[in-house]
C-alpha cells in the first residue's frame, strides 16, 4: 500500500493547477495534474488504486466535468471526486453530488478551505481502506475457518475408529463411515437421528444416555464390549464420555468405536491352546499318578519305607501338576467367557454355608476357628453357582492355609448400596505391603520362609478375580503383614428379587 | 467263582494299573482299548460290571453307556465311569450333569485311590 497520499487535480487552467498543487504540497500530499478530462482518466487508469482523492473542474474544454466524474465512477466507484465549480451554481454542484462527487468547493477558494475539504475527502479515504481492509480480513478467517471444518470433517471421515456424537437432547450430531461400518447401520440413519430411535445396540443407547443425564462431574467415562451383527460376530470396544461446558454443565457426548474382533479371535485362540494343551497334558500324568497309586498299595509288591518315601513325595508333585492343570483349565474356560454363564437368582448365605461346612474339617485339622456368624442381611443375587462356590472356597482355603495353628477364620455377610458384601477376615501372616498390588496376577505367590511348605498353582486368586469381575463385582484386599488378611468381596444385588 | 470286570479306557497304562489293584483283589479282569471295542467286549466277556473312561477318541463313554443300557440283555450291568475331571471349579456342575445326563451307577474321578475304587466296585456289586 502506498504511503503517500496522491491528489489529482483536473483543472484546464494552469494558474488553478499550480496553485493547488502548491498549496497541496505544503500540507504533505502528493499532488499530480491533468490538463483536460481525457489526460486526467489516463492517469487514473495507468495507476489504479494510487490515487485517492480528484479535485476536478466541471468547465472544461472537450470532455465535460460531468462526463469525467461518471466515467471515473465507472473505473473505480470508491474515488472521491471533488468539483471545482467555477460559475458556482447550486444547480450544477447537485446534479454532480448526484452523479456520485463527493463534494464541492465553488472557486474562488482560499488555500485553507481547499486544504479543508481536501482533508475531509482524505479522512473518508482512510475509513473507506480501513473498511475494505476488515472485510477482506473477515473474508480470510471465514474461508480459514471453512477449510479448518472441512479438514476436520476430513480426519474424522478418514479415521479408523467409529466416531458418534450425540446432542444434549440424544440427538446424532456426527458420525463418520468408520462407525456406521461397524455399528452396521447406514449413515442416513444416524445423522440426525434420535439415539433410541437408530436401531443401535441397545446396552450402547442406555449408555449414551446415561451419559447425557450424568450431572455428576465424577462421571467420566464408559468402556464397553458390544457385540454386534446377528451372529454376534464382530466385537467393538465403546468408549462414551460426557462432553461438558466451562460451567460443568452437559453439553452432550462423544462416542469412540474400536472393533476388536482380531483381539476377541487372538484371545479364543489363546485360551483353545491352553485348554488343548492342558488336556494333552492331564492323561500322562494321571496316568502316572495311577501307577504311583498302585505301587504305594503294595499291589505290585512289597515297597521299602525309603522307596515309599520317595513315592508319596513324587505323588505329591503329580497332584500338584494336576491341580495347576485344573486351574490353569478353569481360567482359560471363565476368560473365554463359557464358565460364567448360568447365572440365576441366589443368595450368598447358602453358598458360604455350603463352602464353610466343607472346609470344617480342612480347619479344624489345623485347630483354626472357622466362623460364619448368621448374617442379619441376607442378599439375592444373580450369579453363577459353581463360580460362586469356586470364589469362597478358594478365599477360605487360602485364609486356612495362610493362617498358623490355633488362628481364627471368619466370614461376614452383608449388603453395601446395591451390592452384596461378603468379607473373608483371618489372623493369618498377613501379605507384605509390596505383594498387595499383584497378588491377583496370575502365577503370583508370595515367597517367604512361612510360605514355603504351602502348596498352590498361583492361580486361585486370579480365578477369583476373574469370576467376580464376569460378575460385575468388585474384590478388594486388606492386609498387614502378621496382622491378617481381609478380603472383601462386593456383588451386584439382584434388583428384581425373584420369590 | 470270582466276578468279572470289564475296563475300557484308550490309555494302555490306566488299563494296566487299574487291571493290577484288581486283579489283587481276586476279579477277573478283560480290558477293552476303546468304546468299540468295550460295547463288543461287553457282549462277549458278559462281564459283572463295567470300569468305563469317559474320554476316549473313538466313542466317548456317555455314548457306550447309553448303548449298553439301551440292550435289554446289557442294561443290567453295573457301570462305574471314570471321570477325568478337568477343572476344580467346574467339579460340581460336572458332577450335577453326570447325574442328569448318564445313566451310569457311580462315577470316579482318576487318578482313583485303589481303595476307594475297590470300595465302589464291592457297593456296585452288592446291589
Amino acid at each position: 500500500m502506498q504511503t503517500q497520499v496522491q491528489i489529482l487535480v483536473i483543472d484546464d487552467e494552469q494558474i488553478m493547477r499550480d496553485g493547488s498543487s502548491r498549496i497541496l504540497s505544503k500540507g504533505g500530499w502528493g499532488v499530480i495534474t491533468a490538463e483536460n478530462g481525457q489526460q486526467g482518466l489516463e492517469i487514473v487508469k495507468s495507476r489504479p488504486d494510487q490515487i485517492d482523492v480528484i479535485l476536478l473542474d466541471l468547465m472544461m474544454p472537450g470532455m465535460s466535468g460531468m462526463e469525467v466524474l461518471e466515467k471515473v465512477h465507472s473505473l473505480d466507484p470508491n474515488l472521491l471526486v471533488i468539483i471545482i465549480t467555477g460559475f458556482a451554481t447550486v444547480e450544477s454542484a447537485v446534479e454532480a453530488m448526484k452523479k456520485g462527487a463527493y463534494d464541492f468547493i465553488p472557486k474562488p477558494f482560499t488555500p485553507d478551505q481547499l486544504r479543508i475539504v481536501v482533508r475531509r475527502a482524505l479522512e473518508k479515504r482512510s475509513l473507506q481502506k480501513e473498511a475494505e481492509f476488515l472485510r477482506q480480513e473477515r473474508e480470510k478467517s471465514l474461508r480459514d475457518i471453512a477449510t479448518e471444518k472441512s479438514k476436520i470433517k476430513t480426519i474424522i471421515n478418514c479415521m479408523g475408529d467409529g466416531v458418534l456424537v450425540c446432542d444434549r437432547d440424544g440427538y446424532i450430531v456426527l458420525t463418520n463411515p468408520a462407525a456406521c461400518r461397524m455399528l452396521k447401520v447406514s449413515e442416513p440413519c444416524l445423522m440426525g437421528n434420535f439415539i433410541s430411535q437408530c436401531d443401535l445396540d441397545g446396552e450402547l443407547s442406555k449408555t449414551i444416555g446415561e451419559s447425557l443425564k450424568s450431572g455428576d462431574l465424577s462421571y467420566t467415562s464408559v468402556s464397553q464390549e458390544l457385540s454386534i451383527g446377528e451372529a454376534g460376530e464382530i466385537f467393538l470396544r465403546a468408549h462414551t464420555a460426557p462432553v461438558r461446558s466451562d460451567l460443568g454443565e452437559t453439553m452432550g457426548s462423544v462416542t469412540v468405536l474400536q472393533d476388536i474382533s482380531h483381539l476377541k479371535e487372538l484371545d479364543k485362540m489363546k485360551s483353545e491352546f491352553i485348554a488343548m494343551v492342558a488336556h494333552e497334558l492331564r492323561a500322562p500324568i494321571a496316568a502316572v499318578e495311577q501307577q504311583l497309586n498302585v505301587i504305594l498299595n503294595r499291589v505290585a509288591g512289597d515297597v521299602s519305607e525309603k522307596q515309599e518315601k520317595l513315592l508319596v513325595r513324587a505323588k505329591e508333585r503329580t497332584k500338584g501338576l494336576l491341580n495347576l492343570i485344573k486351574d490353569l483349565l478353569d481360567l482359560s474356560k471363565i476368560e473365554a467367557g463359557r464358565m460364567v454363564q448360568y447365572k440365576e437368582p441366589l443368595t450368598l448365605q447358602e453358598i458360604i454355608q455350603k463352602v464353610v461346612d466343607l472346609m470344617k474339617a480342612e480347619a479344624e485339622n489345623k485347630k483354626i476357628d472357622l466362623e460364619f456368624p448368621p448374617p442379619s442381611q441376607n442378599p439375592l443375587i444373580h450369579a453363577d453357582r459353581v463360580s460362586m462356590e469356586g470364589v469362597f472356597t478358594n478365599l477360605i482355603s487360602n485364609a486356612i492355609k495362610y493362617t498358623p495353628e490355633g488362628g481364627k477364620v471368619w466370614v461376614n455377610l452383608g449388603e453395601e448400596g446395591g451390592f452384596a458384601k461378603a468379607v473373608v477376615s483371618d489372623t493369618g501372616i498377613g501379605i507384605k505391603k509390596e505383594d498387595l498390588p499383584r497378588i491377583f496376577d496370575k502365577f503370583y505367590r508370595v515367597k517367604t520362609v512361612e510360605t514355603r511348605q504351602i502348596v498352590g498353582t498361583g492361580l486361585g486368586l486370579s480365578i477369583v478375580k476373574s469370576i467376580v469381575d464376569a460378575h460385575l463385582g468388585s474384590i478388594s484386599v486388606e492386609s498387614e503383614e502378621g496382622g491378617g488378611t481381609t478380603f472383601t468381596v462386593l456383588l451386584p444385588r439382584e434388583s428384581n428379587p425373584t420369590p | 467263582m470270582a466276578k468279572k470286570i470289564l475296563i475300557v479306557d484308550d490309555d494302555p497304562d490306566l488299563v494296566e494299573a487299574v487291571t493290577m489293584i484288581l486283579e489283587s483283589k481276586n476279579y477277573d479282569v478283560a480290558a477293552a482299548y476303546g468304546g468299540l471295542e468295550g460295547l463288543q467286549k461287553a457282549k462277549t466277556e458278559n462281564p459283572n460290571l463295567i470300569v468305563l473312561d469317559v474320554m476316549m477318541p473313538d466313542k466317548d463313554g456317555y455314548a457306550v453307556c447309553k448303548e449298553l443300557k439301551a440292550d435289554p440283555k446289557l442294561s443290567r450291568i453295573p457301570i462305574l465311569l471314570l471321570t477325568a475331571v478337568v477343572s476344580k471349579i467346574a467339579t460340581t456342575r460336572y458332577t450335577q450333569q453326570m447325574g442328569m445326563e448318564t445313566e451310569a451307577d457311580d462315577y470316579i474321578d482318576k487318578p482313583v485311590e485303589p481303595d476307594v475304587l475297590v470300595k465302589r466296585i464291592e457297593a456296585l456289586l452288592s446291589k
